[in-house]
């Protein structure tokens, strides 16, 4: 009789341990496919290579950029987006841009005074790249990149791109 | 006695069969979760958009799409109905009335078509 017993005891701690795991593997489940996959990383990556493949072609400025006499053309910098085949406009759930991107060209002499300024997108996201605080470090995803190559004639620049995209919602919990 | 092991056998086959159906809900319940039509849409949606980021004019694209379409076939989408591509939005649906999309920044011209389990994206420069 007692054997018995002892044996409906244990029955009932094994299915409470049952429910406990199963709870504890449903939650971590549920937890890990609900939250999304955050790709803006590569993304970012993907943007500062697409430009940078753009303003330079195995080391040498891209002569559409550039004259012959080593001054930068206002027609390719006024038309960037379409140059590079880039399009950042909202489209979707979008209502504004979700990305924002900078060049910045220096002389291989002095690598603090910029030369050519190229910009587009949010501007306002450039400063939530600094954000350091835990609660909002998710807000944007950054990507720096530099390289240098040859201008005009001995004319060697650097060029700094940072690349940066929000779409906080699709990729963050 | 006879009558005192056909109970202690019972209650152990009992025991045995809810333990079995216990594990055979959470194996169930952890396939669908992988496979679930939300999560793969939004996989899917993701990774071409990317894919399309990182491809430049003359580029031809190959992805296997196998388990997005079985699922797909399963709520009675068509396989070519499964990928959409609106200017520079991806839409993937698995299911009626559901969709994911994801935006691209390439500002390229994609043709698009199936082959088997597979879907071919072809990349071309905007004229």
């Amino acid at each position: 009789m007692n054997k018995k017993a002892d044996g409906k005891i244990i029955s009932i701690y094994w299915f409470i341990i049952l429910v406990v795991v199963a709870g504890g593997v449903f939650l971590m489940v549920s937890l890990y496919y609900s939250s999304p996959y955050d790709v803006r990383d590569i993304e970012a990556d993907l943007l500062s290579e697409k430009i940078a493949n753009c303003i330079s072609y195995q080391g040498d400025l891209n002569s559409n950029l550039i004259s012959d006499a080593g001054i930068f053309k206002e027609a390719f910098i006024d038309h960037f987006l379409d140059e590079c085949d880039i399009n950042i406009n909202p489209v979707g759930q979008w209502e504004k841009p979700q990305y924002y991107f900078e060049v910045n060209f220096y002389k291989f002499e002095d690598s603090r005074a910029i030369i050519l300024n190229i910009s587009e997108g949010d501007i306002n996201f450039k400063s939530d790249c600094e954000i350091k605080d835990k609660k909002y470090e998710n807000l944007v995803v950054c990507s720096k990149k530099e390289f240098y190559t040859r201008g005009f004639g001995e004319n060697v620049y650097l060029i700094k791109i940072l690349s940066v995209v929000r779409k906080t919602e699709q990729n963050v919990k | 006695m006879r009558k005192k092991r056909g109970e202690i056998l019972i209650e152990n086959i009992i025991f045995i069969i809810l333990n079995l159906v216990f594990f055979g809900i959470l194996v169930l319940f952890l396939i669908n979760q992988g496979s679930g039509s939300i999560f793969l849409e939004k996989f899917y949606a993701k990774q071409v958009a990317l894919l399309i980021d990182s491809s430049s004019p003359g580029t031809v694209m190959k992805l296997n799409m196998e388990e997005p379409m079985k699922v797909a076939e399963k709520n009675g989408i068509t396989f070519d109905q499964i990928v959409k591509i609106n200017g520079t939005e991806v839409t993937v649906s698995l299911k009626d009335k559901s969709s994911y999309s994801y935006s691209f920044f390439n500002d390229v011209k994609i043709n698009k078509y199936t082959e088997d389990v597979y879907y071919i994206f072809v990349i071309e420069e905007k004229v």
